[in-house]
């Protein structure tokens, strides 16, 4: 005998079959692989100080999933993907995910990320908070297994990028792509240089050099920027103080020195050039909605001379315009100028201590996924066939010595030589997982100085006031 | 028979509790409509009750990114904020100056438009699709889109004033400037309001507008003697949506200006953010969080407590 569904009846079986679905929907994700070797893993729970981990190489048979959470889009998506694609031919039980995520809300994303207790497999973050994650138990160091595979990690990586990956004494990621050239390298346009009458193969020098060289190129036409020397001649503060032979931090990062007479004189040579340019309203609307990524920013159409920027623009450029790119007639890569007044001066980088990435291994994450994410970083970091190529595609050096000696940069990058010449000029500094907090404190003081409210000393020992006690609380905890 | 009419018996139990379960099923049916809203109701509890506890416990603490139990810190955070915080009151200030422009501006546009939009002209539902459009436009690319609307170099905005002399202004590089840029901006979605103040016109019992005809009364005192006071319902419900939505005003300086220039766009949320996740500094973000919340709870309390005197809702 059939009966009928009353509507009541239907409506009661949809509510609870949706109800099991919300339910079902909600329930933890399943493991991403069963573990090998033992049953029940158990998800190791991040304790208060940062825990030592010890990798457990055991055969895995089943498929592992990485999840690799980055914000590499554009061109890098699908370099990456091809290291992906080699990796998994030579590891064929990981499977390495490409999650490349929007840049928006990136930090929100990251902390929520590691802190969720389900974190990917590996993450990319910077250093500040990855030394942030490190005191707070949140990501596991790699030294155990840098031992277990006995690398020389000073002899593979250069010095500067390897000691950014290291806090408390631990190694917590292998660098990619290196923070080094970050503030090292400017570029610089030489069609404008002839248009202006000065010699393109002689860029400047010192800071006298691209006073000069500021003077005379930029040009304004209906009280607006024309034409401009140097851009951003505000920025770079950080690293432009050891082109003065001053410091930011101590050797030790507890004592802040960013209020040194150099670093005073540091930020006078700035507010000279802003005014140059204008001041620091004319500055901005110059570059407004423009930036290196885009076809129509000056220096692609010779209104600019001078650009510091780090190693992604050679990828960025020659994406944009390869024609440009490629003939050296047109642009050139200088050396960062230096304080010529001030005999100890010489032209510095500073690696790391702005940004830097950091890949960092989830610790609430299983074991063999650990193990899984660690083998993907070591090939995409280290490997020439992973990382090598990664770089060398976008005209990137690489934080890996061996890999710069490759004669296919040659042809990648036009300005190899040089690029390798300037490298040198790279140092380390140390930092802080507060060193966000400090540099917002700085730029906020710095601001009042670019708009003329306040004397670069003034601003300097402001600074210092109020973010010296945020790293001694630091210290004092840690 | 004895066997069988102990059956029986057992058989007439049965139904009869199965009809006194019937009976409760049907006089308790209530359940099914919980059943329905049970999915609701279970991420209410955890996405908007239980955050709110817990953030008021974090805000006590000294919680930061991570899994480790917070420790207690009592009232330190809130102390902090008060007497070392130096971004708190400008950032509160930037807030505040904001939501006292961009609140009445906004409605104003809305009920201006949607008056506009009530007339009987043709193609009054293609006008209205369009006036709703910019709200569905995702902030990210209304930011990109106002970024080319106020530059200052060749910006539509710009341009448009130079056409009456204007000198170019920098919208989003001058401190004074970039505020009244963001609250410009604001206005560009005044779509949801506007489509409830329609839908408000709409309901007006068109006899009062013929019985006002009559007596001769002109357009404006339509206008202010019955289209405003049978209105106030809906601009009380926008003018309570605008103080909580302006008072949390975020991704158009988080996306443009990222507080700047001189931090006159550090809007209070921004700030919260900043320390969140910036600084990891959760427990006192979620101070900042708490007395937010109480200021737009004070606001909205203040603003019910006075619509008794300028609210109608019909009747006497």
């Amino acid at each position: 005998m059939s009966k009928k569904l009353s509507r009541r009846e239907f409506l009661t079986l949809g509510g609870i079959m949706g109800l099991g679905a919300v339910l079902a929907a909600c329930r933890p994700a399943a493991p991403t692989a069963a573990p090998t070797a033992a049953p029940a893993e158990k998800v190791e729970e991040p304790t208060e100080k940062v825990e030592e981990v010890e990798p457990e190489p055991q055969p895995v048979t089943e498929t592992v999933t990485v999840e690799w959470m980055n914000w590499w889009g554009d061109q890098r998506e699908a370099l990456m993907d091809t290291c992906i694609e080699r990796f998994e031919e030579e590891f064929p039980h990981i499977h390495v995910e490409n999650q490349v995520q929007p840049w928006d809300n990136r930090e929100q994303r990251a902390a929520t990320a590691i802190a969720s207790g389900t974190p990917p497999g590996l993450l990319m973050v910077t250093r500040a908070e990855a030394q942030k994650f490190a005191v707070e138990g949140l990501i596991v160091p790699i030294d155990d297994y840098i031992q277990i595979r006995g690398h020389d990690v000073y002899d593979i990586f250069l010095e500067s990028e390897i000691d950014a990956m290291k806090f408390m004494d631990k190694t917590w990621s292998y660098p990619l792509p290196g923070s080094f050239l970050d503030n090292t390298m400017w570029f610089y346009n030489k069609n404008i240089m002839r248009e202006f009458d000065m010699d393109p193969d002689v860029p400047p020098v010192t800071w006298q050099d691209v006073d000069t060289a500021m003077a005379a190129m930029t040009t304004f036409e209906g009280g607006l920027l024309e034409t401009l020397g140097l851009a951003g001649p505000n920025g770079y503060f950080y690293s432009h103080i050891y082109c003065n032979n001053g410091q930011y931090y101590s050797d030790d990062a507890r004592q802040l020195l960013f209020n040194s007479p150099e670093a005073v004189e540091t930020v006078e040579w700035k507010v000279a050039l802003l005014e140059v340019a204008g001041g620091i309203e004319s500055h901005s609307a110059f570059f407004e909605g423009l930036d290196w990524q885009k076809a129509d920013h000056p220096f692609y159409t010779n209104k600019l001379c001078m650009q510091p920027h780090n190693v992604s623009a050679f990828g960025h450029f020659n994406t944009i315009t390869s024609e440009m790119y490629n003939d050296t007639d047109q642009w050139g890569v200088m050396l960062v100028p230096y304080n010529g007044n001030n005999p100890s001066a010489k032209p510095t980088g500073i690696s790391g201590l702005a940004f830097t990435w950091n890949q960092v291994i989830g610790a609430a994450l299983p074991a063999n996924v650990r193990e899984a994410a660690y083998e993907w970083l070591e090939f995409y970091t280290m490997r020439e066939e992973g990382g090598g190529y990664f770089l060398l595609s976008q005209g990137r050096p690489s934080p890996v010595r061996r890999f710069n000696e490759n004669p296919a940069y040659y042809d990648a990058n036009p300005y190899w030589d040089k690029v390798r010449e300037i490298m040198e000029y790279d140092i380390g500094v140390p930092t802080t997982p507060v060193q966000t907090e400090i540099a917002d404190i700085l730029n906020r003081n710095l601001d009042e100085v670019w708009y003329g409210m306040a004397e670069p000393k003034d601003a300097l020992d402001a600074t210092y006031d109020e973010a010296q006690p945020i790293l001694d609380a630091f210290w004092g905890e840690a | 028979m004895g066997a069988s009419s102990s059956a029986s018996a057992g058989t007439v139990e049965s139904r009869v509790v199965t009809t006194r379960l019937s009976r409760w099923r049907f006089r308790n049916r209530r359940w099914v409509g919980w059943l329905f809203i049970l999915p609701w109701v279970i991420g209410f509890l955890i996405f908007d009750v239980l955050a709110l506890v817990l953030n008021f416990y974090f805000s006590m603490t000294n919680f930061t990114v991570g899994a480790r139990v917070p420790d207690w810190v009592g009232f330190a955070n809130f102390q902090q904020a008060f007497t070392k915080d130096k971004l708190l009151g400008l950032s509160f200030t930037n807030t505040v100056y904001y939501a006292g422009l961009s609140i009445p501006l906004g409605m104003l546009v809305a009920f201006v438009l949607a008056l506009l939009l009530n007339a009987d002209i043709r193609g009054r539902g293609i006008f209205r699709t369009v006036y709703y459009l910019p709200s569905l436009v995702p902030a990210a690319a209304s930011a990109i889109i106002w970024l080319f609307i106020l530059r200052t170099r060749n910006g539509v905005l710009n341009q448009f004033l130079g056409l009456f002399g204007i000198n170019a202004i920098p919208w989003l590089g001058r401190p004074e400037w970039a505020k009244p840029a963001l609250i410009l901006m604001s206005l560009w979605s005044f779509g949801q309001q506007m489509v409830i103040y329609l839908a408000g016109l709409q309901g007006i019992p068109t006899e009062l507008y013929e019985a006002a005809e009559i007596d001769g009364a002109s357009w404006l005192q339509r206008l202010l003697r019955i289209t405003i006071p049978m209105m106030t319902p809906m601009l009380f419900f926008n003018l309570v949506m605008g103080i909580i939505g302006s008072f949390q005003v975020f991704t158009a300086a988080f996306l443009m200006t990222q507080g700047g220039p001189l931090n006159a766009t550090l809007f209070y949320m921004l700030h919260l953010y900043n320390n969140a996740f910036r600084y990891f500094r959760m427990g006192y973000s979620s101070a900042l969080a708490v007395l937010l919340f109480l200021v737009i709870l004070t606001l909205t309390l203040f603003v019910n407590k006075t619509s008794g005197r300028w609210v109608y809702y019909g009747g006497a």
